[in-house]
């Protein structure tokens, strides 16, 4: 079993082919399973978010990982393999744990310390956990991941100077309007993202929230919790006249404001600027919109420009994470070693033996004088009491140890055999015990959740 | 004693505008807000000596002197520092005060240089015609609604710098600095729309003391038919923007255009000593 992944973000890919690259929510469940149904991929997670698509998995160790998943992107988006690959990186091994860490302390991001991408990678996980494509080795270190992007936020100041996507919109904003009371921002697309940045807008002054989604629902939805206005969707350029900010992003696979639209909004404004915060990939706004007199376009990589004066503070902060990191990696790889079925048997037995051979010299002890016959024979029957106790367990260890939750049973066994230090005194399974729960709250979210999709 | 009082205020209120210069362009440079607010101080102690000065010379002469490169060019200063201090308190930037405070100094500097300068042509008996209360309305008018032109030409191109700036993407720590663009098409806006008026009666007023004094063919003086263009730039600045609803941007093209003729017209009024209006801006 070998770890790979491969994936490409804004360090290697401009936003024209990262646009091409996505797994929107509603389509994991179908590359999961296409990815996961060859002998190659033994597990696999697939993380989307605006800035990345990575493909984590854990492949068979006779072949060609990286060749797999390649040969699968460029299969499922129907690209050319060789143009595709000057856009990805493939990392195999340890530095995949390492990668993932950084991931996760928003160290790879766009904006250093920034907090949206753990709850990106967590959704990732979960839709993987779901559609059962993660088994013990995801299960256990993406996990572990969450436990680093957390020590990293309460340990070091990295998110202190609050620096985002969505906080660089803001103050982008303010340099076009000064102040940002009495504005009426425009949100086009009910996503989280699009939430997240008119929360920012409300909290800096916005008072006028206008929300238009193909969901009416989800629009009035998010309307409700800023006390804002709902729109009919195809009203959408009538309203855009009257706000000042518009905030997009939907799971629109097509431009879905035009330049010509724009223009016509723009007529009878008398030179009052129009903000437009494009978050969505693929990207909802013509970009020859940023030609229009008085519009201000940015998209997701325009914003990252904004937020370079913080990146110094930020950096220094990085450095700390590093640390916390290092000690986590360590960590994992303690773990993955122990893991194996094999030297899981061989920890217990050896516990066994200790004890056996403890417990038979202190009874010998206060036996005494016994014949070469009866200490052969007491001999026989301590081992035979351990082996026979012993068989069954790990008879049944062996066999699930290549199954999905096999990772649960060799933790277990770990844990009842007292084979781990557990200086928490915490619970192995309290994880997936809260996993499973949040699953079960989050199914039931999903019941009633229409609209965009987030990237 | 009140003519030395008039010469040491003006020193001073020079010393001190020099010195707000100095540290608004420090505080633009280096983000450092104590600073702004002692560059603002210094503006408003110099402001105030510049207004003393020029109430002590009236005082000696009887009058405010509004004839003469000397005295337009420290009125126009004083009027710049009143539209700027006008505009910061309503605004809360301090950017433009590192701009309009250093224009202020530099107008100062100027008439310094030009302190004995009359002009040429000027004959006691213009000097009575001049001698009216419609002239000095005239001045103070013309001389107001100069600044405000210039400010929002001023205004102008810092919106035109900001959004290209904005436009490109790019940012900086003298970006952070600037105005912000909504800010700047309020200046821009707010000062044409205070001082179109004002011009306008300003040329009324002109006009008509020009017809009472019988001067033949004033409509054909250069600087008089450049103040009409300066009516008509920021004129079709007022229509197009709220009669036609045209973009920022070509508004403020327009209101550079405008406060450039400003400019013209006051250099013109000094290099080309011809027509009947050789005495003014």
């Amino acid at each position: 079993m070998h770890l790979t992944l491969v994936g490409l973000s804004h360090k290697t890919a401009p936003i024209e082919i990262r646009e091409k690259l996505t797994f929107p929510a509603n389509r994991q469940e179908d590359a999961l399973a296409l990815l996961t149904s060859t002998d190659d991929v033994v597990e696999a997670i697939i993380l989307s978010t605006c800035n990345r698509t990575e493909i984590y998995a854990v492949t068979a160790a006779d072949t060609d990982g990286p060749g797999a998943i390649i040969d699968f992107i460029a299969d499922y988006h129907d690209l050319d393999r060789h143009e595709l690959v000057r856009y990805l990186y493939i990392v195999e091994g340890d530095a995949v744990v390492k990668h993932l860490f950084r991931v996760v302390a928003s160290l790879d991001s766009m904006v250093v310390g920034e907090a949206q991408i753990l709850g990106q990678v967590k959704e990732a996980y979960e839709q993987g956990f779901e559609y059962q494509s993660t088994g013990r080795v995801f299960n256990k270190l993406f996990r572990q991941s969450f436990e680093v992007g957390k020590r990293v936020r309460t340990e070091t100041a990295i998110g202190e100077s609050a620096v985002s996507i969505s906080y660089a919109a803001v103050e982008l904003a303010k340099r076009v309007f000064e102040t940002l009371e009495g504005r009426t921002v425009l949100v086009l697309g009910a996503g989280k993202m699009s939430e997240l940045t008119a929360k920012h807008l409300c909290s800096n002054g916005v008072c006028k929230v206008l929300v238009a989604n193909r969901t009416f629902a989800r629009a009035e939805e998010l309307a409700a919790k800023f006390e804002g206005t709902a729109i009919p969707y195809e009203k959408l350029y009538e309203y855009l006249g009257k706000a000042d900010i518009l905030i997009s992003s939907t799971a629109a696979t097509e431009y879905v404001v035009t330049k010509e639209a724009v223009a016509k909004a723009m007529r009878g404004r008398r030179g009052d600027p129009l903000f437009l915060i494009d978050i969505a990939v693929p990207r909802d706004i013509e970009p020859g919109v940023n030609e229009i007199d008085d519009a201000y376009l940015y998209d997701i990589d325009d914003l990252s420009g904004v937020v370079e004066a913080n990146l110094d503070e930020r950096m220094r902060e990085a450095e700390r994470a590093e640390a916390i990191i290092s000690e986590e990696m360590a960590a994992f790889e303690a773990w993955l070693e122990s893991m194996e079925v094999v030297p899981t048997i061989a920890a217990i037995r050896s516990k066994s033996e200790q004890i056996r051979q403890e417990e038979l010299e202190r009874a010998l002890k206060r036996l005494g004088g016994l014949s070469e016959k009866e200490l052969q024979t007491i001999e026989k029957l301590t081992q035979s009491i351990v082996n026979k106790m012993l068989h069954g367990p790990t008879n049944r260890l062996k066999g699930v140890a290549g199954e999905r939750y096999g990772i649960g049973y060799i933790e277990a066994a770990r844990y009842l055999y007292g084979l781990d230090s557990n200086p928490d005194g915490k619970n192995p399974h309290g994880g997936i015990l809260r996993h499973l729960l949040r699953k079960k709250e989050k199914a039931a979210d999903t019941k009633t959740e229409m609209g965009d999709t987030v990237v | 004693m009140i003519e030395q009082l008039a010469v040491v205020t003006r020193w001073f209120s020079l010393a001190l505008l020099i010195a707000a210069t100095v540290l608004y362009a420090y505080q633009l440079l280096m983000k450092r807000e104590t600073l702004a607010w002692w560059a603002r101080f210094l503006a408003g102690a110099g402001t105030l000596m510049l207004t003393a000065g020029i109430g002590f010379r009236s005082t000696v002469s009887n009058g405010t002197e509004l004839v003469g490169p000397h005295n337009t060019l420290v009125l126009s200063a004083w009027a710049v520092l009143v539209v700027y201090f006008i505009a910061e308190h309503f605004m809360k930037n301090r950017t433009y005060g590192a701009v309009l405070v250093p224009v202020a100094v530099l107008l100062l500097i100027v008439a310094q240089f030009l302190s004995g300068a009359q002009p040429s042509g000027l004959t006691a008996a213009a000097l009575v015609q001049l001698d009216n209360w419609r002239v000095g309305i005239h001045v103070v008018l013309i001389v107001f609604a100069n600044a405000g032109f210039f400010v929002a030409g001023a205004a102008s191109l810092f919106y035109l710098i900001l959004g290209g700036q904005l436009k490109r993407h790019k940012t900086g720590p003298l970006l952070d600095r600037l105005p912000s663009l909504a800010q700047a098409q309020m200046i821009a806006r707010r000062a044409v729309v205070l001082a179109f008026p004002a011009y306008t009666a300003g040329m009324i007023l002109g006009t008509i003391r020009a017809i009472e004094t019988d001067v033949g063919g004033f409509w054909a003086d250069p600087r008089v038919m450049l103040s009409g263009l300066v009516w008509a730039l920021f004129g079709t600045y007022l229509f197009l923007l709220y009669g036609r609803g045209v973009s920022g941007r070509t508004a403020s093209w327009i209101a550079i255009a405008g406060a450039g003729a400003v400019v013209a017209l006051s250099i013109l009024a000094r290099t080309l000593p011809v027509g009947f209006h050789i005495f003014a801006l």
